[in-house]
């Protein structure tokens, strides 16, 4: 689904990405973990090719969704507005007219999944931090992607939302979509993924399948110090 | 008597110096929409590659060069080259238009540069096509942004279409000119002029306070 092949990438000078080469299957959740700087935002950004590799080669059969670490909602627009703007571009088997009400049921019931179906007449502006957080991963999933990016899905959510959060995704991963989840959180991350990448100074510091390691949190936390 | 006399020749010159103003709104309003449509293209091409060094010595002569100059350019030596002769009005609206768009163009890019490089990210990872992009997502955060300077700019148009005086017009300022010259008077004439300007000066800040408070209120509510 997602093939990842000796990627390289430097930022003036520093090499952030270091011959990186990873194969995500297709409906798996794939977690990226690290340390703060380890290049973790870099790498997703080439997958969705905001920035350009300096060598390697990125394959990726679909459309890719991307979630930014830093939401990049549209504060001109509503919430829902936020949610519904992109899907007027989406090419549809539907007849007109019912295309944007099935859109619209959409985008209400992620928000409310998401528990915040009460704010979609609200600015971003007026949002807090875990709220906008939630918007920004429901807008990403409204352009129906067939591989999801998400930059740090809940650092600003209390464990309740990310249990949210985690069904949310569950249930999208069910129906087929390849995720790759960027997370400093690795009670989160091992709750959801499948697999999860350790990157560290630029290079893959261990690749653990969830399923078969018995305390995997405690198993990636050596990795950090 | 004396009194009723003044009130008279005050009034005569009151209209006949307010008859300019339909000409100098027409400049104004003409300038100002070929300014604002001919900037904002100049400001997106600029964000681009390929024409940006050639939208960049344009804007650079025009601001480089004095309005007086241009408009005589545009109204005396256009016709010699080419031989299409403008009236005073279209030429003084081209000459107005094209001047105000190079200072348009400058107040949207610096306002298209200080918006987050996000949000151009965000509306190409959300396949939003490029025109939509500039005129659903980019252009109504910018303009908000730059509001303030962009009433400054409609301002300074409308106080710098006095100019065209140099080639004819009858604008308020020509009139109070005329008045004065005819009734070896300064003083009250120009006083007309200035209060003619002035109230519609006042006249913009006000519409534009409008505008300003309904856009920001849509976007911090
Ligand atoms: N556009 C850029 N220009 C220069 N340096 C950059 C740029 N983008 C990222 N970097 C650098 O690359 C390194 C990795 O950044 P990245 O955002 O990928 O880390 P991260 O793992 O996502 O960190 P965090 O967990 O804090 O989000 C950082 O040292 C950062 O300073
Ligand atoms: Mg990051």
């Amino acid at each position: 689904m997602l093939k990842i092949h000796d990627v390289c990438k430097t930022f003036k000078g520093t090499k952030i990405l270091d011959h990186i080469s990873i194969e995500i299957e297709k409906s798996s959740i794939f977690g990226l973990a690290g340390p703060s700087g380890s290049g973790k935002s870099t790498l997703l950004r080439c997958i969705q090719r905001l920035e350009t590799p300096d060598c390697g080669l990125l394959e990726c059969n679909g459309k890719t969704g991307f979630m930014f670490q830093d939401f990049q909602l549209f504060p001109h627009m509503t919430v829902l507005e936020n949610l519904l703007y992109a899907t007027k571009f989406l090419a549809s088997k539907d007849v007109y007219g019912e295309k944007s009400a099935n859109y619209l049921c959409m985008a209400r019931g992620m928000l409310k999944d998401l528990g915040i179906e009460e704010k979609e007449q609200s600015y971003p502006n007026s949002l807090s931090g875990g709220q906008k957080q939630r918007v920004a991963l429901a807008r990403s999933l409204m352009i129906n992607p067939d591989i999801l990016l998400c930059d740090e899905p809940t650092s600003g959510l209390d464990i309740a939302t990310i249990q949210d959060v985690v069904q949310l995704l569950r249930s999208i991963s069910e129906t087929g979509v390849t995720m790759v989840i960027a997370s400093h959180d690795l009670d989160f991350l091992t709750k959801i993924s499948d697999r999860i990448v350790l990157l560290k100074k630029g290079k893959i510091a261990v690749d653990v399948h969830v399923q078969q390691q018995k305390d995997p949190i405690n198993y990636l936390k050596r990795y950090y110090t | 008597m004396v009194g009723k006399i003044i009130m008279e020749k005050l009034f005569t010159n009151f209209t006949y110096i307010g008859q300019g103003i339909g000409f100098m709104l027409q400049l104004l309003a003409g300038g100002f929409a070929i300014g604002t449509t001919m900037g904002l293209l100049l400001s997106i091409l600029r964000h681009g590659k390929v024409l940006a060094f050639l939208v960049d010595r344009f804007v650079s002569i025009i601001r480089g060069t004095p309005l007086i100059l241009q408009l005589s350019f545009i109204y005396f030596s256009i016709p010699s080259i080419c031989g299409v002769r403008l009236g005073t009005l279209a030429a003084g609206i081209v000459a107005f238009g094209v001047n105000s768009s190079a200072y348009v163009s400058e107040i949207l890019r610096s306002g298209i540069e200080s918006l987050p490089k996000g949000q151009f990210e965000a509306a190409q990872t959300l396949r939003i096509p490029k025109y939509y992009m500039w005129k659903d997502i980019i252009l109504p955060q910018v303009i908000t942004n730059v509001l303030p300077a962009l009433i400054n700019e409609i301002i300074a148009l409308l106080k710098e279409t006095a100019i065209i005086a140099v080639i004819g017009g009858m604008d308020v300022m020509r009139r109070s000119q005329i008045v004065a010259a005819e009734q070896f008077e300064y003083f009250a004439p120009l006083c007309i002029a200035g209060v003619y300007y002035y109230v519609l000066v006042l006249l913009i800040e006000f519409v534009g306070r409008k505008i300003e408070k309904r856009r920001s209120y849509a976007k911090n509510s």
